[in-house]
């Protein structure tokens, strides 16, 4: 027993122990990530909070200011070929990895073919050969070929980083990034495995900082990179990201000192936050837009008069502003909103008032058979957080006020909720979706058939109207091609879009120098701690 | 004494075997999958997931190969947390939950059979009420209103202690200590007190007293051995709860125990890190119940010599 006690009385001496002491505060940069990040491995990772962390520690051959605009990283400048199909980058001439060794062309490459060999099992290959594609990109991560002689991905010298695409992308450099493509140190790799992306002893990066300590569920703290190429212009010596799973305790701890950029804001401080500290309240539209989708193989959704009806019965408006409150901006496209060269198609009937819309729904309602002695009857399959059931149950709310609609939600864990998506047990699924870059080709390339059979959506002028878009090397008419395809989308009333779901952090008076990025970077290396 | 400590350990085992099994094939029931997050990738590439973690097999076979790892005390890797095998995220999580279930159950046990001896030997004066009070609180509030109250007064008001993390040594302790042992100190309070007040009207008392015996020496050699008795069948299965059960404190304090890996764990189907942490809280929970047997016959001469 006295052994047992004592054994006992090690071990939890040994634990108290893990409560490491005080880290000196003034030089370190808090930063929130809620839930812990599902990797940090650099060709893994498809988390967005964690690739705030992946893009402080590595730099892909671009980067991005605060404004989310592409600037020079790895690579100073860059060419692209006449058809749009081949770009050229030339890397900075002296790059070093954190540990001293020379940074070469050879290293993006690397990481671009980890990223698509299939034993990585990896989710993010399909920027390569799905979001732009690259020349070979598919039959590697199908496993077809383990030959990197057919990529279309290559480095001629060490310098020079060379990418060949079936289909001109202007939008490419959105993935040349630390996110899509850190670099990848082949040495280390070859020594640790995946494991030493987490061992601060072992891991080696080229971005502004390096890691320096990993705890699961709590913390990750970075130190700034002496080796760095900018490292003189990197002005906070540590950043610390601190798991922030609850929002309230988020929140408190920001109000302690604790953290000085939150990951989110409580829905219902919002509006107590802004009267109370206007400054500090930061809420920017990001890439993710929610609409509610009809569920086309039941047949009274075959119907397009009802679905018009149903979409124009929600007051967007009263939605977001009034129940949901989580500053979502209303809208009435699918696409636009994100990218300001994209000058994108809205429904038909935005331009009318609310009354009007609601008068039409009526009419179009009552025209498809339905009325008080004949309601439709509708489940809202939805995720079980806050903000979208709130949403679930306003538009259930209008649909019943309008025209009489017995809607009921079914709110469910997120897991669930995308099976029965594949699944079809809904009539109106409230859906999402989260853009790979700030840009309108992202979401419209999801709505193919190709893409996502899931909608059972079949429009071939749609498929025309987007491989013609594809085809276009130039970003002006290609957004005038993209914008064609999405007014045939948004004609045939498939989902009633409804808002952009904005990011909201609380940014301590502390740090200087954050500003709104639609595709949410805000790297450490631009800000400043006072 | 070994032949009691081995039949408990056997029963123990075939406990955790079913635990395993019931485990394992019921979370296959809740839909999703640890890889059904992404819509966007080809089904080509998502096999090749699949294929890699061997969720493309046959389940039967999935849970033989889970049991062979078993044996060889592999809990596989984690598949919501990439970069981890469960072991490695158990081991991390664990030292922070243990430190604060101990201090929690040190202080439960010490606060609370205070409160209860004063109640007890106060019956129904002012120190009794207040006794009472603390416990009625402790009970009937939940962790969810007191924690963030706690977190409100002293770490946002006074600025005493951190609101939460684990950066800050013992500090950081104190809050989620202190919440999670109100509960108990509750319940052990009441459960002293009345035990107590029992004991005292026993024989065997009236005897040490008819004896000469002081008041203090009474209490300590034989009034509280008895009481505490039935404490000590609480505390066993209290002290695997307090550990396990910490799950609301950890969020609510930002401490990186393995509570937290649990819930993320369940909520993205990480079907190796729940089957993981599952087989831990069975494992303590059967651990804690064998500990109290002992110590209560230790404590007890008529459980040792009854049987």
């Amino acid at each position: 027993m006295r052994h047992l006690v004592q054994s006992l009385g090690s071990l939890v001496l040994a634990a108290g122990l893990a409560f490491a002491a005080p880290a000196l505060a003034d030089d370190v940069l808090d930063r929130g990530v809620g839930s812990e990040w599902a990797s940090l491995d650099p060709q893994v990772n498809f988390d967005a909070a964690a690739g705030w962390i992946q893009s402080d520690a590595y730099e892909g051959l671009v980067t991005y200011n605060g404004k989310g605009e592409v600037i020079p990283g790895a690579a100073e400048s860059w060419e692209v070929s006449d058809d749009g199909k081949t770009y050229t980058f030339h890397l900075r001439e002296g790059l070093k990895w954190s540990n001293g060794d020379p940074l070469v062309a050879q290293d993006f490459v690397n990481s671009a073919l980890r990223t698509l060999n299939p034993e990585t099992a990896s989710e993010k290959g399909y920027y390569f050969y799905s979001v732009i594609q690259v020349k070979g990109a598919k039959a590697l991560a199908d496993g077809e070929t383990k030959d990197p002689a057919t990529f279309g991905i290559t480095a001629p010298d060490p310098l020079t980083v060379v990418v060949e695409m079936l289909n001109p992308a202007p939008h490419m450099l959105d993935l040349m990034g630390a996110f899509h493509m850190a670099p990848l140190h082949s040495p280390s790799f070859a020594a640790n495995g995946a494991a030493g992306f987490i061992d601060p002893a072992k891991v080696v990066s080229n971005g502004a900082y390096v890691i320096k300590e990993v705890v699961p569920q709590s913390h990750v703290l970075l130190e700034r990179n002496p080796n760095y190429w900018d490292a003189a212009n990197v002005h906070i010596p540590f950043v610390k990201y601190h798991v922030t799973e609850d929002v309230a305790t988020e929140l408190k701890r920001f109000r302690a000192g604790e953290i000085d950029i939150t990951y989110d804001i409580p829905l219902n401080q919002i509006e107590a936050l802004k009267a109370e500290m206007p400054d500090q309240v930061h809420i920017s539209p990001s890439t993710e837009v929610v609409y509610y989708d009809f569920n086309l193989t039941k047949e009274p959704f075959k119907n397009p008069d009802l679905r018009r009806a149903l979409s124009l019965a929600i007051d967007r408006e009263v939605l977001e502003g009034k129940i949901v409150k989580g500053e979502a901006i209303p809208t009435f496209s699918f696409a636009g909103g994100f990218d300001p060269t994209y000058k994108g198609p809205q429904i038909a009937e935005a331009s009318l008032t609310q009354p009007e819309r609601e008068a039409l729904a009526k009419e179009l309602y009552a025209k498809a058979g339905y009325g008080p002695d004949n309601p439709l009857k509708i489940n809202i399959v939805s995720i079980s957080s806050e903000d979208s059931i709130r949403r679930a149950q306003g538009v259930a709310l209008m649909w019943k006020k309008v025209l009489g609609v017995e809607a009921v939600n079914d709110a469910q864990e997120r897991k669930a909720w995308l099976d029965s998506f594949y699944a079809g047990t809904w009539d109106v699924f409230a859906d999402d979706l989260v853009g790979d870059f700030a840009g309108a080709e992202t979401f419209l390339a999801y709505l193919r058939p190709s893409a996502e059979a899931g909608y059972n959506w079949v429009k071939p002028e749609y498929d025309a109207a987007m491989d013609k878009a594809a085809q276009m090397p130039d970003k002006a008419s290609r957004n005038a091609a993209l914008a064609e395809a999405e007014k045939l989308l948004l004609d045939d009333y498939i989902f009633a879009p409804l808002a952009i779901i904005p990011t909201r952090h609380l940014i301590s008076p502390q740090v200087k120098g954050f500003e709104s990025s639609v595709a949410g970077y805000n790297n450490s290396q631009f800000l400043t701690l006072e | 004494m070994l032949r009691f400590i081995g039949k408990r350990l056997w029963d123990g085992g075939l406990t955790l075997a079913a635990l395993v099994t019931l485990t394992f094939f019921v979370m296959r029931l809740a839909p999703g999958g640890p890889f059904s997050r992404s819509r966007k990738i080809s089904p080509e590439v998502l096999a090749n997931i699949q294929a890699a973690f061997h969720l493309d097999e046959p389940v039967w076979k999935q849970f033989a190969r889970y049991v062979w790892g078993l044996l060889h005390l592999d809990l596989g890797p984690s598949t919501r947390f990439r970069d981890y095998s469960v072991s490695d995220l158990i081991l991390s999580g664990l030292p922070y939950s243990l430190t604060i279930g101990f201090w929690a159950v040190v202080v439960a046990s010490l606060v609370g059979v205070s409160l209860g001896i004063i109640g007890a030997l106060r019956r129904n004066q002012p120190a009794d009420y207040l006794a009472g009070l603390i416990g009625v609180v402790g009970i009937a509030v939940p962790i969810f209103v007191i924690g963030p109250l706690c977190q409100l007064v002293f770490g946002l008001k006074l600025g005493w202690l951190p609101v939460g993390g684990s950066g800050q040594g013992w500090r950081s302790l104190v809050l989620p200590v202190l919440v999670l042992s109100l509960p108990n100190i509750a319940y052990i309070s009441r459960l002293t007190r009345s035990s107590m007040i029992e004991t005292l009207r026993e024989n065997y008392v009236r005897t040490a007293r008819a004896k000469g015996l002081g008041g203090g020496r009474v209490l300590r050699a034989h009034v509280l051995r008895g009481a505490l008795l039935p404490v000590v069948a609480y505390l066993g299965p209290a002290t695997a709860a307090i550990i396990t059960g910490s799950i609301l404190i950890e969020t609510v304090f930002a401490v990186p125990g393995i509570g937290r890996h649990f819930v993320d764990a369940a909520l993205n189907r990480d079907y190796p890190l729940v089957m993981g942490i599952t087989l831990l809280y069975g494992a303590l929970l059967i651990f804690f119940n064998i500990g109290t047997d002992l110590l209560r016959g230790w404590m007890d001469p008529r459980l040792r010599h009854g049987r």
